[in-house]
């Protein structure tokens, strides 16, 4: 601590001495001055009236006995709303964190459940949608194709859609025969039929196998999730374009060149020259290929409407010990799962402090600010 | 016997046993009656100095005494003695009262001195009081507040420091320039 001055220091004990004495004691001149000065202020201290001395006094006596306000219910009305609005606020808010962790926490599972949905501007990421997240989409209506394109045939109500699937399953090992045996019992069962598969098995190399399939396309759903329950699903794919207009085009032109025929072949009835008979055979001909052509084309648009392209890879999963059907159960799934719901958790922790602690440092701020500026306001009042 | 000590004492014996320390470790469970026995006629005093308005003085001691008992549990003796801390208070209060008024009162009348001197004293007594009571109307607010607490409150150098938040030499300093002041508009006004 700084030492007072020599000066100072002698006056202000002068000073105390007198007020201690209760009279001049100093020899100098300057100091009895002081020290009259200080013994007339503290005489000149004003004293306190007895009536409110022995009022102040039996309130201590009972420790400031709290008087009895009326209560007015309209504030304390709009303090409970406040803090309802706040706590709704604060609620709200929490909520946000939570769902925003959890969107980002497993937007592979998201972007699959929104997908059921069904709508159009969803359906995209369901089509694409890596499978973690085995059958949780599999019941989804696949999505109609968009109809801005050159298939776009207005007024028609019955639409062509040709439909396809890529499937990609993973079981273990020494599953995977039973598992490819499975895929042709569930084809069947949905009145499918199996176009091609190869399956690859054995200790060298790699195992799986391929399947093309085609299942009627108004029970593709259920014979998707059925095959998808036969192991876990590592990746799935739709789509769906619109023939409609090839199969309107085909058909139309059928229909003309069937007319033609039956024209030409009254006119050939009506010949009356070889050489005109000879023209018009040459032209049925090629009527006739013309039908058959269109014929042809309208099978297969029929085929492929009436049936959906499923392709189906088989690969071996390598944890033998886990189960065919994707579920879990197993200490690693546990501790897996385990992890994820603590990354979770810290994530939503993080964001919480992320919004918490800035707000207590602005609180703390303002709270030093309002401090200061209600001192300095005090202080003002002695100006 | 003094008035006012017999007052005290009454009161002490009274409340004594009722009242809660102010603090666990505060001199030994001193008890916020001890302190307000104690304090409460220089609080007073200081209080009436600074807004010169006995009604006023009255309420705002009062409600000093009351915040400080209602806040005793948070008293930290580390922050400063006990006095410090209820002159802290009486004076946080006070100066929302001279805020609120925006004005300065002049006491309505003149205090009853119970130490009155002897009546061929009196003259020249009254004289001199009249002479440092328009002195005092020389200094600034912050000077008053300072002579009110070192003469009417009776706080020692250090404790005044507490109350204004300085160190004690730097208070030592300003009261002596206070002082010194004062003693020239004294001459001046003689």
């Amino acid at each position: 601590m700084k030492p007072l001055d020599p000066v100072i220091d002698n006056d202000l004990k002068a000073i105390d001495s007198a007020l201690r004495d209760g009279r001049v004691t100093a020899t100098d001149q300057d100091a009895r001055e002081l020290q009259e000065l200080a013994l007339l202020l503290e005489s000149d201290a004003e004293r306190p009236d007895p009536a409110f001395a022995g009022e102040l006094d039996r309130r201590v006596q009972h420790g400031f006995p709290r008087e009895r306000k009326r209560r007015v219910r309209l504030p304390r009305l709009r303090v409970t709303r406040l803090g309802a609005a706040s706590g709704v606020a604060v609620a709200a808010v929490l909520a946000g964190l939570v769902v925003v962790s959890l969107d980002s926490g497993d937007d592979e599972t998201t972007s699959a459940l929104r997908t059921g949905g069904g709508g159009a501007e969803s359906a995209p990421r369901a089509l694409q949608a890596p499978d973690g997240a085995a059958g949780k989409s599999i019941g989804i209506v696949p999505p109609e194709p968009l109809r801005g394109g050159g298939n776009f045939v207005p007024g028609n109500r019955e639409r062509h859609i040709e439909r396809s699937a890529s499937l990609t399953l993973a079981a273990p090992g020494d599953e995977l025969d039973r598992v490819a045996d499975r895929i042709a019992v569930v084809t069947d069962r949905y009145g499918g039929f199996v176009l091609s598969s190869q399956v690859t098995s054995g200790e060298d190399g790699a195992s799986g196998g391929t399947f093309e399939l085609r299942i009627p396309a108004s029970r593709l759903q259920p014979a998707l999730r059925d095959l998808a329950a036969l192991g876990d699903v590592r990746s799935r794919s739709q789509s769906g374009e619109d023939v409609t207009r090839e199969v309107v085009t085909a058909a139309d032109r059928l229909q003309a060149a069937r007319a033609e025929r039956k024209s030409l072949l009254r006119r050939l009835e009506n010949a009356t020259t070889d050489t005109e008979a000879e023209a018009l055979r040459r032209r049925l001909d090629l009527n006739a290929m013309e039908i058959r052509g269109l014929r042809s084309q309208l099978r297969d648009l029929g085929l492929r409407t009436n049936y959906a392209a499923v392709s189906l890879s088989l690969v071996e999963d390598g944890e033998s010990e886990g189960s065919v059907g994707g579920g879990s159960g197993t200490l690693d799934d546990a501790v897996d799962d385990a992890l994820d719901s603590l990354v979770g958790s810290l994530g939503i922790v993080l964001r919480v402090l992320g919004i918490a602690v800035p707000l207590g440092l602005l609180a703390t701020v303002a709270w030093a600010s309002a401090r200061v500026l209600r001192r300095r306001r005090r202080e003002a009042a002695l100006s | 016997m003094d008035p006012s000590r017999e007052r005290n004492e009454s009161v002490n014996e009274a409340i004594a046993d009722r009242m809660p320390p102010l603090a666990d470790d505060v001199r030994a469970g001193e008890s916020f009656a001890s302190l307000y026995e104690r304090s409460f006629p220089k609080v007073y005093a200081y209080v009436a100095s600074l807004l010169r308005d006995r009604a006023a003085a009255e309420d705002v001691a009062a409600q000093a005494f009351e915040r400080a008992y209602r806040k005793r549990r948070g008293y930290k003796p580390s922050k400063g003695s006990p006095e410090a801390w209820i002159f802290g208070i009486a004076r946080n209060a006070a100066l929302d009262e001279l805020r609120r008024r925006k004005r300065r009162a002049v006491l309505e009348t003149d205090p009853e001195d119970p130490a009155a001197p002897a009546p061929d004293e009196h003259a020249d007594f009254l004289l001199r009081r009249e002479v440092v009571r328009a002195a005092l109307g020389q200094l600034s607010g912050q000077e008053r507040d300072l002579v009110s607490l070192k003469f009417a409150g009776g706080l020692s150098n250090a404790e005044i420091a507490e109350v204004l938040g300085l160190s004690e030499s730097n208070a030592g300093t300003r009261l002596h320039r206070t002082i010194t002041k004062l003693r020239k508009a004294c001459h001046e006004a003689a």
